[in-house]
């Protein structure tokens, strides 16, 4: 894969010692972020199994030699966690799969067609992700009882699937995807849509990845807008489920608490895992050549 | 290596992408009415909207209290509405929101913590009920301390039934208590004889221990020590008016002649000198390590360390009880008394009960439930685990606390049956604000030296002021 | 790098597909480019994005910033009160403090997460086993599937001032007990120490991407050149990265403008107002005191300054990125 001029064989080997050390100690210092950055999780899948009255226990333990789940039993009995996780699913995927779609289509635009304005458009697009959402939850509140969706669960996935992010990242891939792709399809008289639906869209899966699972991401942990915007019990998402519980006054368990944080993890984390290739494949393609 | 591989994959790429189209706008259709909420039993109707703060493991206590409540009247449908909270300032911020989008609850259970911005602003007074049905109310007000009905009076009318409360007792671990070679302490015990106690601890367990662990918050943090050091950081009031009431129900009460038409919290009381000695206590507590610097807010990890022997002393009430059994702590492991003496043995408490709204199209009914949920039935449904302290002297008995409850829970209602001027947390209109002017100051207070607490107290003062400068 | 490749792969097979395909049909169309004839096409493309955020987004920025001159608590009608609210809120020490401390924030906290983003992506991309490097991204990156909630919560045990794991490791060697949580200084440095820990996986993919984007020949070419190690990445890597630190610095900056999350839940903004936030202050205007004009106008300085500070970010980017 690359070449290299050949240099007289004891240089090599001493360079090779110098390689070899630089890589250890450059894994060292690796592991021990990685145990700084994991660590603290251990800590809370530990404690989770353990009763509350051991949870202070010092030196901890990260690796619970009786795992005790009925904590996790507490928190089926305390929340119809069934429930929670449809609300969240229903929230989460439909704010992700709108937000592909939305971005891809926005993104295409930005990038590839050409039109009066398109540069002053993309930035008040970009200028809306510095406004809080703190700052517009009560006019969005306002403007959704006024269509009288107020308490329910479109309330939270229509404001979100328009995203400034998803169109930033998707104009960004698709202005590096090679120019001569759309210039090859102009030439052959293919139109604007046609050349997207053909050319661009099915290269756009690994961009598409990134904004799908960053989406689902943030909002699967969402708590703001969920804790303003719904009321009804049987409206909650996951985070919401969770805040209960830490019971009346903050007397739950905290073994049961943790258990509620660890089940929560759980769907970001399949997500997750089986998002890592297509998020590896978009950053790196898409600010790639 | 394209052509036909390469349709193929195109076609195949194509019924893929179909077919996950297809999936897509089938979910949405399938479960439109979750996703519209039309699902959710009682919307748009016209059944009585009950808002309380809980969580779904309260649904099972829940409905059989609106089954009870059907029987009894079966023309008046009602729909319970638990709102998840931390807090009860959450759980306020969420009502308010229910008010602006236009759907507000009928009767909403309110503590303490909001009860006058809800008599001010949201609430519909009890008074002409209370006349009209006084027979029926006798026997509640017969169980029920008038400390605890004072507490919801507003500018003389009543706004809520006490159901539940709590008062700020001391929890000891007996086994610290025992290591430190001490007895239980006295029940008149003061201030001086409750920091020995700290100290003696302290020496049984110099590592891994703490003798007195609290939490910054209103409820149970700086105020037991300022309301027995006869003081307040704001300062109290009391409203005429009210008399209509105590002249009914409490006739042979002998505390009748000190009851009011309700509390008022209308200034700051910070550069009080009392105020300042109490703040001084805690501080020199904290400085010789006796006492935690305390953490904002509710301290979950409070119940599992006190559970795991590592907290000799803390503030807390009646809803300790279930939550320390669920923690896997015995009944003797430990105990409860009175809170230290200082000029006065003044307790503190927050209590609860429901609200009818302002803006509830039937009030008569909502009264009805209001009515139900005070009788003895509703509240032994309500109330099977000591989770909170009952506002019925009658039901904080041996049976509530069998095996999970200390050996002296008589101290729980004792405290208001001994000490008559015992009284709610200060919680004014702008209770919010007030709170959260508190706690920031509180920290630096008493972490310090003295140059420090005196500016944290002046500070306190002014966003005091602050806060309440704008009287509804 | 394969995966680099691999697009261009398929780009090359799709775009001689599309030469194929399109000569192969069409017959009698013009070879004109489509965009003139159909002017109308990209706001297709855009409505759903422009409509969108049109309603949901920049209508309540407008009803925000109307209400800024109003005064309501929700439960009564609005008052017309003018300037007051800014007034009143410009006077008002505690957002002050809060302005100032967000401020703070972001440059602690930004220039550890780009710091270690960066250090850490610059270690993961060299020379490793390729497993080694799939399992230190997916560490790094895992942080962020979490709520900031959730993480708030169990961090909130870790840092106990008595019974933490933190202070019990630090005793290991010999630091006494930190007064994390309960000291203003303390507090702050959790805030930020939690936030960082959280969020600095977004930044080390980020840069993952862009390191991965500058090609092996660089590196042989500047070698040769005599430019190795600590002084290959100053002079090659960090110039390369540039347009890619832009990026992950005006997203950094702009996010830690907002924060909220780890504040609200580790220490509701105390002790003091040591951790209160602008977006904190903002919110507890509106929900706590009922103040939703004085929240509002609040709000509007806030995106203000937000504005402003990645203003200056792109005009100073003009001097310190290189686009290839």
């Amino acid at each position: 894969m690359t070449t290299t001029i050949t240099r007289p064989a004891a240089e090599r080997v001493v360079h090779r010692r110098k390689r070899d050390w630089s890589v250890a100690g450059r894994i060292v210092l690796l592991s021990l972020a990685a145990v700084l950055v994991l660590g603290p999780v251990l800590w809370t899948l530990s404690t989770s199994l353990r009763p509350p009255a051991e949870s202070f226990q010092l030196p901890p333990s990260f690796l619970p030699l009786n795992p005790d789940f009925v904590s996790y039993g507490q928190v089926f009995k305390q929340l119809n966690i069934v429930a929670l996780v449809i609300n969240s699913a229903l929230v989460t995927g439909l704010i992700a799969v709108g937000q592909m779609i939305t971005a891809a289509l926005a993104g295409y635009a930005f990038a590839n067609l050409k039109f009066r304005g398109r540069g002053a458009l993309f930035s008040i697009v970009l200028a809306t992700m510095m406004v809080p959402a703190q700052v517009t939850i009560v006019p969005v509140f306002m403007l959704i009882r006024g269509v009288g969706l107020s308490d329910t669960l479109m309330a939270l996935i229509l404001p979100a699937i328009p995203t400034a992010f998803g169109t930033f990242l998707m104009r960004q891939y698709f202005m590096g995807l090679p120019a001569d792709l759309a210039e090859a399809a102009a030439i052959d008289g293919a139109s604007p849509w046609r050349t997207f639906r053909s050319v661009y869209a099915p290269l756009a899966m690994p961009g598409l990845s990134i904004v799908g699972i960053l989406a689902f991401n943030f909002h699967w942990n969402e708590f703001f807008r969920p804790l303003i915007m719904t009321i009804s019990e049987q409206n909650f998402t996951l985070p919401l489920g969770l805040v209960s519980l830490q019971g009346n006054l903050g007397t739950g368990s905290i073994s049961v608490v943790l258990a509620g944080v660890v089940l929560s993890m759980i769907p970001a984390l399949v997500v997750f895992m089986f998002g890592q290739r297509a998020l590896r494949d978009g950053l790196t393609a898409g600010t790639g050549k | 290596m394209q052509g036909s591989t390469g349709k193929l994959r195109e076609i195949s790429r194509r019924t893929a992408l179909g077919a996950l189209g297809a999936g897509i706008v089938g979910t949405t259709v399938a479960s439109w009415p979750r996703l519209t909420g039309t699902d959710i039993p009682g919307r748009g109707d016209n059944s009585l909207s009950i808002a309380i703060m809980g969580t779904a493991a309260d649904a099972a206590a829940r409905q059989k209290v609106v089954d009870a409540f059907a029987k009894v009247h079966p023309d008046i449908k009602v729909k319970v509405q638990a709102i998840q909270a931390v807090d009860w300032k959450d759980f306020f911020t969420k009502i308010l929101t229910m008010v602006a989008a236009g759907t507000p609850p009928d009767v909403v259970y309110v503590a303490t913590e909001g009860a006058q911005l809800f008599a001010e602003k949201l609430a519909h007074p009890l008074d002409e009920y209370l006349r009209r049905d006084a027979a029926h109310m006798k026997e509640y007000f017969e169980d029920v301390h008038p400390s605890l009905v004072e507490a919801f009076m507003y500018k003389g009318s009543l706004f809520q039934l006490p159901i539940d409360w709590n008062a700020a007792n001391m929890y000891y671990n007996t086994k610290a208590l025992q290591q430190a070679g001490l007895e239980r302490p006295a029940d008149d015990w003061n201030h001086l004889d409750f920091r020995n106690t700290l100290a003696a601890m302290r020496k049984a367990r110099p590592t891994d221990f703490t003798p007195y662990y609290w939490t910054n918050r209103l409820f149970g943090g700086v105020v037991p020590w300022l309301y027995a050091n006869d003081t307040s950081f704001l300062k109290e009031t009391k409203s005429s008016g009210g008399r209509w009431l105590w002249d009914s129900f409490y006739a042979n009460d002998p505390t009748r002649g000190m009851r009011s038409g309700g509390y008022q919290w209308l200034e700051p009381n910070a550069n009080d000198p009392k105020v300042f000695e109490s703040f001084d206590f805690l501080r020199g507590l904290v400085k010789d390590g006796l006492g935690v610097r305390p953490e904002e807010g509710g301290g979950n990890s409070l119940v599992g360390l006190f559970a795991s022997n590592r907290i000799g002393t803390t503030p807390a009430g009646g809803y300790w009880v279930q939550g320390l059994s669920e923690a896997g702590m015995k009944q003797d492991d430990y105990d409860v008394q009175f809170f230290p003496r200082w000029r006065t043995q003044r307790h503190q408490f927050g209590t609860a009960g429901y609200a009818i709204m302002k803006t509830a199209k039937d009030k008569d009914a909502a009264w009805e439930w209001v009515k139900f949920s005070s009788s003895l039935e509703a509240m032994q449904i309500v109330f099977p685990t000591p989770n909170t302290t009952p506002a019925r002297r009658s039901m904080v008995n041996e049976q509530l606390y069998a095996g999970k409850g200390p050996r002296h829970w008589k101290v729980f209602y004792d405290t208001l049956d001994r000490f008559p001027s015992t009284g709610p947390i200060p919680a004014p209109p702008q209770q919010a604000a007030v709170e959260t002017a508190l706690m920031k100051n509180v920290s630096l207070a008493v972490s310090g030296d003295e140059r420090q607490l005196k500016s944290a107290l002046d500070s306190l003062q002014r966003d005091l002021e602050f806060a309440l400068r704008r009287q509804p | 790098m394969s995966t680099a490749s691999d697009t261009r792969v398929r780009t090359k097979a799709v775009r001689g597909k599309a030469q194929r395909g399109a000569s192969a049909g069409q017959p009698g169309k013009t070879r004109r480019s489509g965009r003139e004839r159909q002017p109308w096409l990209p706001w297709v493309f855009l409505a759903p994005t422009i409509v969108g955020m049109g309603i949901f987004t920049v209508l309540p920025i407008i009803a925000s910033v109307a209400l800024a001159f109003f005064r309501w608590d929700i439960i009564s009608a609005p008052s017309f009160v003018g300037f007051d609210n800014f007034a009143e809120v410009v006077q008002d020490p505690t957002v002050r403090v809060s302005f100032l401390n967000t401020i703070l924030f972001v440059v602690v906290a930004v220039a550890l997460q780009l710091g270690l983003a960066l250090g850490l992506a610059i270690m993961v991309q060299e020379k490793l086993p390729a497993w080694l490097r799939v399992f230190f991204r997916s560490a790094f990156f895992f942080p962020l599937i979490l709520s900031a909630a959730s993480v708030s919560i169990f961090m909130r045990y870790l840092f106990n001032e008595q019974f933490g794991v933190v202070n019990w490791l630090l005793s290991l060697v010999g630091i006494p007990a930190v007064p994390w949580l309960t000291t203003p200084g303390g507090s702050a440095a959790v805030v930020i120490l939690v936030y960082v820990w959280q969020n600095f996986g977004f930044s080390f993919l980020l840069f993952i991407g862009g390191l991965a984007s500058i090609p092996v020949e660089t590196y042989e070419a500047a070698s040769l050149d005599g430019a190795t190690g600590w002084r290959k990445h100053v002079h090659v890597t960090l110039p390369l990265l540039s347009p890619t630190t832009l990026v992950a610095s005006v997203m950094a900056i702009i996010n830690a403008l907002q924060v909220f999350d780890q504040p609200f839940v580790l220490t509701r903004g105390g002790p003091g107002d040591s951790t209160r936030t602008a977006v904190m202050v903002i919110f507890e205007s509106a929900f706590q005191r009922l103040e939703f004009g004085q929240a509002s106008a609040i709000g509007v300085i806030l995106t203000l300054i937000i504005m402003a500070i990645t203003a200056a970010q792109f005009r100073l980017s003009k001097r310190f990125v290189f686009y290839q």
